[in-house]
C-alpha cells in the first residue's frame, strides 16, 4: 500500500504485490511474501532490512534475474515479465557479493563492455566515461587491471560499469560494503553529486545506516519479506523522536539536604533513572508531555542544586531500523 | 543496439585472448603433442586399436572434429560455469541483448580463433608425420562450421546444466571423451550412427582432406543428414539451455556458485 505522507508523483519504478518462495528438497523459504513500493523519477531511495530480510531477492526479482511467483514490476510503465528486453535498456545494477566486472580488463575496458553490451557506444560518450572516472575519483587507474586494484578501486569500478550504461534506474545491492572510511566517503560523495547532476533514480540497498541517511531522501524498511516502512527519512526520524533528557546536576555547598531531593525525585518521577555519584546525581527521564521537563527543573530548583547539562537524547537511523525491525519481529513472531 | 553490443563482445574476447595469449600457445603445443602420441602408439600397436574412421588415416580427421567439437562446446561450457564462478554472469543477463545473443557473439568470434588454432595444429600433424591431406578451403569451411555449430548445441545443454548443478567440470571432461566413442560406432554395424552428433561431419571431412572429395559432391542424403543434424542439435541446445535458465532463475540460482 502507498505511504499516504509522501507526495502523490508518477512512478518510475513500480512493484506491486511481489512474491517469491524458494523450495527445494530441504526446505522452504518464503523469501518475498508481499512487496509494493513505487520510486518517482530521480529520487534516491535506501532499501533496508535485516540479513534474510528479502532486499537482494528484490532487487534481482525487479531485475529479471529471479522469477518472482507472482506480482507486478514496472519500469518506466514497461511490464518487465512481459517485456523484459526493453524494461532491461532502462536498468542497471551493481550486485552485492558478485565480482561485477573483468578482473583481467582494464578499468576503461569494462566500463566499454558494459557500456557496450548495454547498447551504449563507448566511442560516442568517451567524454561522459571520462566524467564518471573523474567523479569516481578513477582517473589515476583507468588503464589499471581491475585484479591490480584495491578492493575499493574494484567497488569503484563496478559503480561506474553500472552508471556507464547511462540507463535511468540503477540499483546499488551493497556499494559500500567492505569499503575503508575514505573509499566509503568518497562514493557517497560521488552518488549524491551524480544524483543531483544527472536525475538519476537510484536504488542503494545497505546494512550501513551511516550510507542510507547521508545519500538517501527515502527509505524502504524490509523485514521479513514485507515493506515495514515506507518514508522519508526525516519524517520517519521523527516518528522515533523522544523526550528523553538526561540532566546532570552537581552537589554543592548550596545543596540542602540531598537525601530529600533523592526522594523527591524518586516520588515525582517514578520513571527517571537516577544515578549517584559523589559529586554529581545524573538523572535520565522520558517524559510523556512537553511540559513534565519544567516540572522537574522546578524541583532542582527548590533543592537549590547547580545544573551542569541537559541534553536531549538524538535519534538516528540505525535507532529507527531496529525499533520498527523489533516491533515487525515482536508482531510476526 | 546488437552492432554496439556485438562490437563490444568482440573487443572484450580479443582484448581477453590477447591476456591469455600464453593458454592461446599452450593449447596449440599440447594438442599438437597429444596428437602425435596417438598417432605414433596406433601405429605402433596397428590401426585397429583406436578405429577413428576405420583407417590409421581416419585418425586425422577424427582428431580435427574433436579439436572442433572441444573447442565449441567448451567455448560456452566453460564460460557459462566460469562466469558464475566468478561473478560476472548475472551482470551479462542484465544486458538487453540477452545471455545466449552474448554467448553467440563471443562464440562466433573464438570459433575464429578456434580455426586459425586448428589449422596450426594441422599443419604441426601434417609436417610431422608426411600424411597427405587435401586442404581444399571451401569445402572443409562448411564442415568446420557445421560441426562448430553441433558443438555448440552441445555446449548450451552443459552450459544450462552448469547453470543448475554449478561445479560440473569433471562431468564436462567425461563428455569429452565421450565425444570420442561416438567416433568408434562402425555405420557398417550401426547404420543409426550417421545421425549422431559430429559424426557424419566426421565422414563428410574424412572424404574432403583424405579423398579429395568436394562438398557440393557429397551424396545429397549426407548433406541432409549433415544439415538437418547442425540445426537439430543447435536447437535443442538452445531449448535445454532455455529450459535450465528458466529453472535457474526460478531457483535463484544465477547468482550462485
Amino acid at each position: 500500500m502507498p505511504n499516504p505522507r509522501l507526495p502523490e508523483k508518477h512512478n518510475y519504478l513500480e512493484v506491486q504485490d511481489l512474491k517469491k518462495t524458494f523450495v527445494d528438497k530441504k526446505r522452504t523459504v518464503e523469501a518475498i511474501k508481499s512487496i509494493s513500493f513505487g520510486i518517482a523519477k530521480g529520487e534516491m531511495v535506501g532499501l533496508l532490512g535485516p540479513n534474510g530480510a528479502g532486499k537482494t531477492t528484490t532487487i534481482k526479482s525487479i531485475l529479471g534475474l529471479i522469477k518472482p511467483d507472482s506480482g507486478i514490476v514496472k519500469v518506466d510503465s514497461i511490464d518487465c515479465a512481459a517485456n523484459p528486453r526493453e524494461a532491461a535498456k532502462r536498468m542497471a545494477a551493481v550486485l552485492e557479493g558478485a565480482r561485477n566486472t573483468y578482473w583481467r580488463l582494464t578499468v576503461w575496458e569494462n566500463m566499454q563492455f558494459f557500456a557496450g553490451i548495454h547498447g551504449v557506444c563507448a566511442a560516442e560518450n568517451k567524454e561522459y566515461f571520462e566524467y564518471l572516472l573523474e567523479t569516481l575519483k578513477l582517473q589515476d587507474r583507468r588503464d589499471t587491471e581491475v585484479r591490480n586494484l584495491s578492493s575499493g578501486y574494484k567497488q569503484k569500478t563496478a559503480v561506474a560499469c553500472a552508471l556507464a550504461k547511462k540507463t535511468p534506474l540503477v540499483f546499488l545491492d551493497e556499494p559500500t560494503l567492505g569499503l575503508d572510511v575514505e573509499s566509503s566517503y568518497e562514493l557517497r560523495a560521488a552518488l549524491k553529486r551524480l544524483q543531483s547532476e544527472e536525475q538519476r533514480t537510484i536504488v542503494v540497498s545497505s546494512h550501513d545506516m551511516k550510507v542510507i541517511q547521508d545519500v538517501c531522501s527515502r527509505v524502504i524498511i524490509i523485514s521479513n519479506g514485507r515493506v515495514v516502512a515506507d518514508d522519508n527519512i526525516d519524517d520517519l526520524l521523527s516518528l522515533f523522536r523522544t523526550r528523553n533528557y538526561r540532566i546532570v546536576v552537581s552537589k554543592n555547598a548550596y545543596m540542602q539536604h540531598p537525601e530529600l531531593l533523592m526522594a523527591e525525585l524518586s516520588q515525582g518521577f517514578p520513571q527517571a533513572d537516577i544515578n549517584e555519584t559523589p559529586d554529581t546525581v545524573e538523572i535520565a527521564v522520558e517524559f510523556t508531555n512537553p511540559f513534565e521537563i519544567y516540572d522537574l527543573i522546578n524541583t532542582l530548583s527548590g533543592f537549590r542544586v547547580a545544573i551542569e547539562s541537559i541534553t536531549q537524547e538524538q535519534v538516528d537511523l540505525e535507532k529507527a531500523f531496529l525499533e520498527i525491525v523489533r516491533r515487525e519481529d515482536g508482531v510476526c513472531g | 543496439m546488437w552492432l554496439i553490443a556485438l562490437k563490444a563482445s568482440w573487443r572484450q574476447t580479443l582484448t581477453l585472448q590477447i591476456r591469455y595469449l600464453f593458454n592461446f600457445f599452450t593449447s596449440i603445443i599440447t594438442m599438437s603433442i597429444v596428437f602425435l602420441l596417438i598417432f605414433h602408439g596406433v601405429k605402433a600397436v596397428g590401426a585397429g586399436a583406436l578405429d577413428l574412421g576405420g583407417t590409421l588415416e581416419g585418425l586425422f580427421t577424427g582428431y580435427i572434429i574433436w579439436m572442433i567439437v572441444l573447442t565449441g562446446y567448451q567455448d560456452l561450457a566453460y564460460n557459462a560455469a566460469n562466469e558464475a564462478q566468478t561473478g560476472t554472469l548475472e551482470q551479462l543477463y542484465l544486458s538487453p541483448v540477452g545471455y545466449k545473443w552474448l554467448a553467440f557473439f563471443s562464440g562466433s568470434f573464438n570459433a575464429l580463433m578456434s580455426l586459425a588454432q586448428i589449422s596450426v595444429i594441422t599443419a604441426v600433424m601434417v609436417l610431422t608425420t608426411g600424411q597427405k591431406l587435401h586442404l581444399d578451403i571451401f569445402s572443409i569451411l562448411p564442415v568446420f562450421f557445421g560441426v562448430y555449430i553441433q558443438a555448440y548445441g552441445l555446449g548450451f545443454i552443459l552450459g544450462g546444466l552448469a547453470l543448475i548443478f554449478k561445479r560440473i567440470q569433471s562431468f564436462f571432461q567425461v563428455v569429452t571423451f565421450g565425444v570420442i566413442g561416438l567416433f568408434m560406432i562402425p555405420w557398417s554395424k550401426y547404420p543409426w550412427a550417421k545421425y549422431l552428433p559430429f559424426t557424419m561431419g566426421q565422414h563428410l571431412l574424412q572424404e574432403i582432406m583424405m579423398e579429395g572429395m568436394k562438398f557440393t559432391q557429397a551424396p545429397k542424403g549426407d548433406l541432409a543428414v549433415f544439415a538437418v543434424a547442425t540445426i537439430a542439435y543447435f536447437l535443442a541446445g538452445l531449448g535445454v539451455f532455455s529450459m535450465a535458465e528458466t529453472k535457474a532463475k526460478a531457483m535463484g540460482l544465477l547468482g550462485q556458485y
